[in-house]
């Protein structure tokens, strides 16, 4: 067993420690030394994150820590993913007007929260887990709340269902403890042998769902993302935890319990309703970033479906694109952080044309864009590709069940697409509103562009060379060896072939109709745009005017409405159910002492007569 | 150490009289006075933490069969309550210096409270029915009126139904006393204890068992003998609120209970399952109740409720986890719950209110306010590393392993619906934006701040408990070796 300070020293130690230490230094600071506090945070997230990198290329166990902390496949490729993403977003805050006024407590909690996340994703004791665990649901509630009076309802209703899953992690620790006698998440794999052991495995599945943002336990990650900072969201929903919960969701299904049909159904269930419902709700945002948190609720979906397969390409698809997800998810958030720095406003209606002046942030979201719209050859697209392959491969396994899995993850994408053509026109591409003035805006300053576009290369670059780069290194070590891939996908030769094409394309525009432009009515895919039924060239189109038709229709009408008085939403459902019995019993205590005495004397009756049994 | 043992009685008790008489001339000298006698008593009670014994006072010698003599027991179950009563007493002392100017009578209220605190330490020590009923009608007369202390018309309302209902319940546990001096012809528990043991209750055994659960109950606010206790806790000066809340309710209440069923009348079955409803049910209805409130000290006083369920819950399982997990839930609370109220206590300081929905800002105004009632409200809540995670966990832990599933449930969901109230207690108080009127805000005097910094740390320092515990033998250990011990006996 070696001392503490060797287990300091190790890389691994230094990975959670150094962040830790980076935020108690940046604590300590004078609270004026707003600049110095993000330079402290993003060179000791920069540490952290090349120490994770070390861990990542060095693998193998820490000698002495084998019991509470473990260094596999799985583990260390998130972990090198948790520490990127805490530096990316350091870097970006640094340059973000919005953080200053609470810089001090900001980068603190940030640096601890990337402490505290290697530290989870390394823990190999459940006890130790659910420490950590709760932990970042601690941090997760201040930096959500830190962003101002305006996002604390926010941050409670964050913190309730995060912490409430975090309640039923410990019924599902406590459970898999008894039952097993060890607190090992790398023990033997739990049989399903009888109704605990289903309880425990929804247990932990309800925790890593709740941190994912999986319906129906996702209603914290719309408000969160439209309420806290952009790179708060950026880095908590949308990477960090999205990592974790499906780090947590893999873990589990594949070391600690042996998921049987039924329970990949429910698994399956969940991400397909996921895909669907979320990304219905994504369509008719007017809020970019509540837009945005939406999808990233939908993408949990692809991820849950994955998993849920039960085969190993599932798994490793689902895995795939949790990477992805995190890295086109949070360039997006950066992206509207972004504009709302520049335009003051995330409002659809109140954007427009911003693709001159910002030309940095429009190729970040055009990318990232079509990279969560599964658009080959970008890396969003394989990582989807895999998934379906996993759901093929699962049937069989519970009927014909698998082409409703399918057909939601496919119809899932298409609307994905659907949603950021219209994100892409109305910040980028559209005119801006009358009445609103966008003249003044500039691209974002280095600190803020350089995450983004470098986000923007990782999702090209995973595309393209996703067998050898994320593939073979990350992807397949983790989801447990290599497995052959059912169907054919040569990205290389792909994109070669696309971008041949796409030249071919720009020489036969070149040569046949260069010069010779024609206006004509704006195409809107058959939509009725305004008060006048004929589109018209004149018919000025901004981004919300998209999709009335599916908002209108019944009986997704009723639905839309339902989702706008909350029924869909568990929490508030929740509260409404919990108010009523609360009612219930303010009215029995109604400060009058005779009935009080009345109950003294009733529970004196009912204790003589138990006792007497 | 045996000698001291009276001593947490006597220097209290003294020191009630004493207090007002020096003091008449010299107002600074009430508090200096009333701060030392409190970090003696701390000092004293952490340093017999490792000792016990039995101290017959006045050395009769009581034999069998002869009910002479006072006898006082401090053992590892008493060390605990004794360092939870004098520590949480001593940061109450702290906090009432300058807390304390805005009511008139400053010594009456010294006296009371040190009357309060000889009345508890001696609850916890005595070793006899009729002593532990003299100290508890002590206890109680000086918390009646230390609950009416402000003496407007609510106060004095919560403090009438206080008095009403603490004295049936101490009618019943005197008819209680009554019926086993009459069916043992003695009043020492151990005496008691021995007759008792190896046989099943008789029929007046039993009722006065439902008498004392009934009447200890209802000191200890469980459902449905809790209905005082969210008029009284609220209602007192907030160093009182913190103990009453703190520890009262469990020197009390819930200690002689557990004291009582587990070493005097042997932990039958029946009354096992008896005190695990009763925790069961004030865990859910104190917390749902707590939920809708608006008043901060209201909506604490009603997680007394629920927190204290979950003691008796945990030691009405009667497995030596359970009994672990319940004694050190019953530590961690006296500690977060005398911290929030000091914080309630140094928010309507400064403010003029303790109404959620007139509060706000008060993160920014009230920095040292805002992060102790933080600490707190995730400690109680169950967040780690805070201490109120550790217990949780155990009586989770508990509670499956005794295979009572549905409990464990209960559990985690009243831990839930405690978070979501916790979060908007943080939320109305400190996240929001400020209301108009609270430009003058600002932050609690030294000798406040200190007092909560002191308890907010002991908040994370009582986690280690739990981590050491797990290794040594400590000080829950101790304590709940006491109980497990059987008949109330021979440490």
């Amino acid at each position: 067993m070696n001392g503490l300070g060797d287990i300091l020293r190790h890389p691994v130690g230094l990975t959670i420690g150094v962040p830790l230490l980076t935020g108690l230094i940046g604590r300590l600071l004078p609270r004026a030394w707003r600049r110095e506090q993000g330079i402290v945070a993003v060179a000791g997230t920069a540490v952290a994150a090349m120490l994770a990198w070390r861990v990542f290329a060095a693998g193998g166990l820490m000698p002495g820590a084998g019991p509470w902390l473990v260094v596999d496949g799985l583990s260390r490729f998130v972990l090198a993913a948790v520490a990127t993403f805490g530096f990316l977003i350091a870097l970006f805050s640094l340059g973000h007007a919005a953080v200053p006024p609470v810089a001090r407590e900001y980068y603190a909690y940030l640096a601890w929260t990337v402490g505290i996340a290697c530290g989870a994703v390394l823990a190999n004791d459940l006890i130790l887990l659910l420490v950590l665990w709760g932990l970042l649901g601690l941090t997760l509630y201040v930096m959500i709340g830190l962003s101002g009076p305006d996002a604390s309802a926010a941050a409670k209703k964050s913190f309730v269902i995060v912490g409430g899953s975090d309640c039923l992690l410990m019924l599902g620790i406590v459970i898999v403890w008894l039952l097993t006698g060890s607190t090992r998440m790398n023990g033997p794999v739990l049989p399903f042998t009888g109704g605990l052991t289903y309880a425990a495995f929804l247990c932990f599945a309800a925790a890593a769902l709740a941190k994912a943002g999986a319906v129906p336990v996702h209603s914290w990650v719309p408000d969160c993302g439209e309420k806290a900072l952009a790179p708060v969201t950026a880095f908590l929903p949308a990477s960090l935890d999205k990592l974790l919960g499906i780090y947590l969701l893999a873990r589990v299904t594949r070391g600690m319990f042996a998921p049987d049909a039924c329970m990949n159904l429910v698994l399956m269930a969940v991400g397909a309703v996921t895909v669907v419902a979320a990304v219905m709700m994504a369509l008719v945002q007017h809020d970019l970033k509540r837009l945005l948190s939406y999808h990233a609720v939908s993408q949990v979906g692809y991820m849950v479906l994955g998993i849920g397969a039960g085969t190993p390409l599932g798994l490793a698809g689902g895995l795939f694109h949790m990477l992805n997800n995190a890295v086109y998810k949070s360039a997006l958030f950066l992206c509207a952080g972004a504009v709302e720095e520049k335009a003051g406003t995330t409002d659809l209606d109140r954007l427009g044309g911003l693709a001159r002046a910002m030309p940095a942030t429009f190729a970040t979201c055009l990318t990232a864009s079509l990279a969560i719209s599964g658009i080959p050859p970008l890396n969003g697209f394989f990582s989807k590709w895999m998934v379906y392959q996993g759901i093929v491969q699962s049937a069989g396994a519970a009927g014909p069940v698998w082409v409703v899995w399918l057909a939601a993850a496919m119809i899932g994408s298409a609307l994905t697409l659907a949603s950021f053509a219209k994100v892409l026109h109305a910040v980028f591409l559209c005119k801006p509103a009358a009445g609103t003035d966008l003249r003044e805006a500039r691209e974002v300053n280095w600190a803020m562009r350089a995450p983004m576009l470098a986000l923007a290369a990782v999702c090209v670059l995973f595309g393209v060379l996703a067998v050898p780069l994320p593939l073979r290194t990350m992807i397949l070590p983790a989801a447990g060896g290599d497995t052959p891939m059912i169907g054919v996908w040569w990205s290389g030769t792909a994109t070669a072939m696309m971008a041949a094409a796409f030249v071919f394309g720009l020489l036969l525009y070149a040569v046949s109709r260069a010069g010779r432009a024609r206006e004509c009515a704006t195409y809107v895919g058959g939509e009725i745009v305004g008060a006048s039924a004929a589109p018209a060239a004149s018919v000025e189109v901004t981004g919300v005017d998209f999709y009335r038709t599916i908002e209108e229709m019944q009986p997704l009408q009723s639905i839309y409405a339902a989702a706008g008085k909350k029924l869909f939403d568990l929490y508030d459902v929740g509260t409404s159910v919990l108010f009523y019995f609360v009612e219930a019993l303010r009215k029995a205590h109604g400060g009058v002492l005779p009935v009080y005495l009345t109950w003294v004397l009733a529970g004196l009756l009912i204790l003589v007569w138990r006792l007497a049994q | 150490m045996d000698n001291l043992t009276p001593m947490f009685v006597v220097i209290p008790l003294a020191a009630g009289f004493v207090i007002p008489m020096v003091s008449r001339r010299l107002r600074a000298a009430s508090d200096v006075f009333g701060v030392l006698v409190m970090s003696a008593l701390a000092v004293m009670a952490a340093a017999g933490a490792r000792r016990g014994g039995v101290y017959a006072v006045g050395d009769w010698v009581s034999p069998q069969g002869i009910p002479l003599g006072i006898e006082m027991r401090l053992d590892g179950l008493a060390a605990l309550l004794l360092i939870a009563v004098n520590a949480i007493g001593l940061a109450a002392v702290v906090f009432s210096v300058d807390y304390m100017r805005r009511y008139t009578s400053k010594l009456r209220y010294y006296s009371l409270f040190m009357f309060m605190v000889a009345g508890m330490n001696g609850v916890v020590l005595s070793g006899d029915f009729f002593n532990l009923f003299v100290f508890m009608e002590i206890a109680a007369i000086a918390s009646y009126a230390l609950v009416g202390f402000g003496c407007g018309h609510e106060e004095l309302e919560a403090s009438f139904k206080y008095l009403v209902l603490g004295s049936v319940a101490s009618a019943f546990i005197l008819i209680g006393v009554a019926i086993v001096y009459n069916m043992t012809g003695t009043l020492n528990m151990a005496h008691v204890a021995t007759r008792l043991a190896g046989q099943p209750l008789g029929r007046p055994m039993v009722l006065a068992l439902a008498l004392f659960l009934c009447g200890f109950g209802l000191k200890a606010a469980l459902v449905p003998f809790h209905a005082w206790l969210p008029d009284a806790h609220p209602s007192a000066p907030a160093p009182v609120s913190a103990m009453l809340s703190g520890v009262v309710i469990k020197a009390l209440g819930i200690y002689v209970m557990a004291r009582l069923l587990f070493n005097v009348f042997g932990a039958g079955a029946a009354a096992l399952a008896v005190l695990r409803g009763m925790g069961a049910l004030s865990m859910v209805a104190g917390v749902m109740l707590a939920i809708g409130q608006w008043d901060m000290k209201r909506l604490f006083a009603y997680h007394s409720i629920s927190q204290i369920g979950y003691v008796a819950l945990a030691l009405g399982l009667g497995t030596p986890l359970g009994i672990a997990g319940g004694l050190f839930h019953m530590l961690n609370h006296s500690i977060f719950k005398s911290l929030l109220f000091l914080t309630a206590g140094a928010v309507e300081y400064a403010t003029g209110t303790r109404d959620l929905k007139r509060l706000g800002g008060l993160r920014a105004r009230m920095p040292v306010t805002a992060g102790t009632s933080f600490v707190a409200s995730m400690s109680i809540a169950g967040i780690p590393p805070f201490n109120g995670f550790w217990s949780k966990l155990i009586i989770v832990l508990a509670c499956v392993q005794a295979g009572r599933h549905g409990l464990a449930l209960a559990a985690v969901a009243v831990s839930l619906l405690t978070l979501a109230s916790f979060l908007k207690v943080q939320r109305y108080a400190f996240f929001e934006a400020a209301k108009g009127g609270t430009e003058h805000v600002r932050e609690a005097p030294p000798l406040m701040a200190l007092a909560m910094v002191l308890l907010a740390l002991l908040c994370a320092g009582t986690s280690l408990l739990a981590l050491t515990g797990i290794a040594s033998p400590a000080l829950i250990d101790r304590a709940a070796q006491a109980l497990q011990a059987g008949v109330f006996g021979l440490p």
